[in-house]
């Protein structure tokens, strides 16, 4: 990758050139309602944005009744009269809800899932109650024609013998001992749907972004390392992240609900020209902040991560199993990523370059002074 | 071995059962919750022998001696009572019911089946606690309790449960008679009730929302509240309860007529305050030496704790089911009496009572009167509750 960051001068994401999906090759038509959970959010503003951006004029934004919407009317916003777009506030927790928001639905783009939690149950409850909740109210109206699980790389337990992560590497056998809530959260999710939809005949996708960025997200992401003990230490060395800007993802998620005969396949979304973590980090802390870091290596962040777990389970849980060789493994092991399923199968191409999408990424952490 | 079943299998559902599960001689026969998902996952995630929907296919099927209802509190009641009537010693998380009617009719019930009920003060039972607890039981204080201040931070930035409560006009803790204050203060009102001998308890309250939710379009959770207690010998409290001090005190003071005593729930510390003076300036120089060497005690005694796996995050947790347990098996006083039960009931409801006649019911338009007044110039109300 070109890690020169230079600026197209347009102030917004440079386009490659992508290969138009045609109308034929899609199981809907623009009248179609469509139905984005989770549509205030990060993603999913992105995916109403886009599916707009292709003509279709029936899309349901389902928000939690607390979101703040400003993600969400910026990419509505400014759009031609009959534009289409309904937005309901509601809880998937509710049965009624989830029955009033899944009415004639075509496709259900489920981005809506328990993020940032560290329980369990609670994780549990807004990720998988959640979406049996939707998939048996959107079953009783036999007009779904595809249901699209936003997954996560999070849920791969990444201990496959080749470096090589696709999309038939196995996910955690074991999540309950991954020490992640959200792991924990997605495979149970993953697993429900697959239950579910077998069960009602729901065709259904999985798209697992991996670390998702762009303007309006915070932080570093963890595989590139974390600042929990004081300094910030770097787990990631030569390591790729599987990135994926935020555009380019929408994209992909939206795809993933339009391309005909891809039922019950799974997704990887990340982009092109990954940098690895040390690139990343010397990249942000030159356009973003200057901060010091300690690089450990792999062995010692195995040894560190395989202590830890040892004495959680010594002491009784004592100190939580943050972390584990569960969590090494799927962080930190050294991976090689491939897009190529993606690219085949849906057309998929990133409409912004890593290189300039870690550019509109710095230049927006600068902007809101966000930092490590 | 004695059988325990959970019902309800939220959050605060792992910390009992991983709690239960360090505590030997026990078994957990089974969980449930009427979401026989939520009910799945914790039985998935622990060793636990069956999982139910029904809290009665719980009670018939696995039998358990003890149930711990870990339920959202409107329930609390009805749960507890249908688990006395059938036989089983029941722990009722905080807060233990919502009002002290239902308390009471609870407490007759066990007496009358001859089982026993214990309440989710579990900070009550933090090393800590139980430190200051021994050490006012040994005669520290020199008397009965003069005075005592109980301080309870909040940090409404980044818990989950706030974000939830604040984006769901229906979560049931809005349902609550004290709304946010209903689920959390019990902790902090407890340790005022435990010291307090008198039978005639006058409450004083001041509430008000913060800024911080106010500027977010939130007048309905009071966040901000200032309680004076006082009992009919004489023994006083102020309670305190904020979420925009920094630091977030968790902290308890306690003064009796000769010395005083601080536990800092915080750092897991509790401190000696000497009641005499040294004369002179040995005054500023000789105290300071003495906190330190304190301080440096508590240190060590955290360390030790530490190193020998006994300093949890739920140690107080496990100290009262630990305690609860001891009381089933050897049929000894329960770990929590019914009075200091009853007493924080009555404390809380005195304080839900004034906020709703003050600020509670009080129109949005008005409500901003009330907070301005809140620097000095509202209106107190007072109840006396017996």
């Amino acid at each position: 990758m070109n890690t020169g960051l230079t600026d197209n001068g347009s102030g917004s994401p440079g386009t490659q050139a992508s290969r138009p999906a045609s109308l034929d090759s899609f199981i809907i038509g623009p009248e179609d309602r469509i139905l984005v959970t989770g549509a205030a959010g990060f993603i999913g503003s992105r995916v109403v944005e886009s599916l707009l951006d292709r003509g279709f004029r029936n899309v349901v934004c389902l928000v939690r009744p607390s979101s703040d919407l400003a993600r969400l009317e910026t990419s509505i916003d400014n759009r031609p009269p009959g534009t289409g777009v309904e937005v309901l506030r509601g809880n998937l927790l509710s049965r009624a809800d989830c029955e009033a928001a899944s009415k004639g639905v075509a496709v259900i783009y489920h981005l809506a899932a328990g993020t940032g939690e560290k329980s369990f149950p609670d994780a549990f409850m807004n990720s998988v109650v959640t979406t049996r909740n939707l998939l048996e109210a959107s079953a009783q109206y036999a007009c779904l024609k595809r249901f699209v699980l936003v997954s996560s790389f999070a849920v791969y337990s990444n201990r496959q013998k080749s470096r090589q992560l696709d999309e038939t590497c196995p996910i955690e056998a074991h999540p309950e001992h991954s020490g992640s809530a959200y792991c924990f959260a997605k495979v149970k999710q993953e697993q429900i749907v697959a239950e579910l939809s077998k069960k009602s005949s729901i065709p259904y996708v999985v798209v697992r972004p991996g670390s998702v960025y762009g303007p309006g997200h915070t932080g570093i992401t963890a595989r590139v390392g974390i600042s929990a003990f004081g300094p910030f230490l770097h787990l990631g060395g030569s390591n790729k992240v599987p990135f994926t800007y935020v555009d380019n993802c929408a994209e992909a998620v939206v795809l993933a609900g339009l391309i005909r005969g891809i039922e019950g396949e799974i997704f990887n979304v990340l982009d092109d020209d990954l940098p690895s973590s040390r690139q990343f980090l010397k990249l942000y802390k030159k356009h973003v902040r200057d901060f010091s870091s300690a690089y450990v290596p792999h062995v010692l962040s195995y040894a560190l991560c395989y202590l830890w777990e040892k004495y959680a389970q010594y002491s009784d849980g004592q100190l939580p199993p943050a972390f584990n060789r569960r969590r090494w493994y799927a962080e930190w092991r050294r991976t090689n990523y491939t897009n190529a399923k993606l690219k085949q199968r849906l057309g998929w191409v990133p409409k912004v370059s890593s290189n300039e999408a870690l550019r509109l990424y710095f230049k927006s952490c600068v902007q809101r002074g966000q930092h490590a | 071995m004695l059988k325990v079943g959970i019902v309800g299998c939220g959050k605060i559902a792992d910390a009992h059962a991983t709690q239960i599960l360090r505590i030997g001689g026990c078994e957990i026969v089974g969980v449930c919750d009427r979401e026989p998902l939520m009910a799945r996952q914790l039985f998935e995630r622990f060793p636990v022998k069956a999982y139910f929907s029904d809290v009665a296919d719980l009670v018939t099927e696995a039998r358990p001696d003890v149930i711990h209802i870990t339920t959202p509190p409107e329930s609390h009641f009805d749960i507890a009572r249908f688990c006395l009537d059938h036989g089983c010693h029941v722990y009722v998380e905080k807060p233990f019911t919502i009002d002290t009617n239902r308390a009471q009719q609870l407490i007759n019930l066990a007496e009358e089946k001859g089982l026993k009920l214990t309440a989710g003060h579990n900070l009550q039972f933090t090393h800590a606690a139980r430190r200051l607890r021994a050490l006012v039981a040994q005669g520290y204080l020199g008397g009965r309790p003069v005075h005592m201040e109980s301080y309870y931070g909040y940090d409404l930035g980044n818990a989950a449960y706030v974000r939830a409560l604040l984006g769901d006009k229906n979560h049931w803790v809005r349902r609550l008679p004290g709304k946010l204050l209903h689920n959390i203060i019990s902790h902090g009102i407890a340790r005022i009730a435990e010291f307090l001998t008198g039978n005639d308890i006058r409450v004083t309250v001041q509430g008000s929302t913060s800024q911080l939710l106010e500027g977010i379009g939130e007048n309905e959770i009071v966040d901000e509240l200032r309680v004076i207690i006082s009992d009919s010998n004489g023994t006083t409290a102020y309670f305190t309860f904020s979420s925009q001090i920094r630091p977030l005190l968790h902290e308890f003071r306690i003064y009796g007529p000769k010395n005083g005593l601080v536990l800092d729930q915080d750092h897991e510390v509790v401190l000696r305050l000497r009641g005499s003076k040294f004369k002179s300036y040995a005054d500023y120089f000789i105290p300071p030496v003495l906190f330190a060497r304190q301080y440096l005690g508590e240190l060590l005694r955290n360390a030790k704790l530490f190193m020998t796996q006994d300093f949890h995050m739920d140690a107080g947790m496990k100290a009262l089911i630990e305690s609860f347990y001891r009381s089933i098996r050897e049929n000894a006083p329960v770990p929590i009496s019914y009075r200091e039960i009853l007493l924080t009931s009555r404390i809380m409801g005195s304080i839900f009572d004034q906020l709703r006649q003050d600020i509670l019911d009080e129109p949005s338009a008005t409500r901003s009167k009330a907070n301005s007044a809140f620097q000095g110039e509202s209106v107190v109300i007072e109840t006396v509750c017996r």
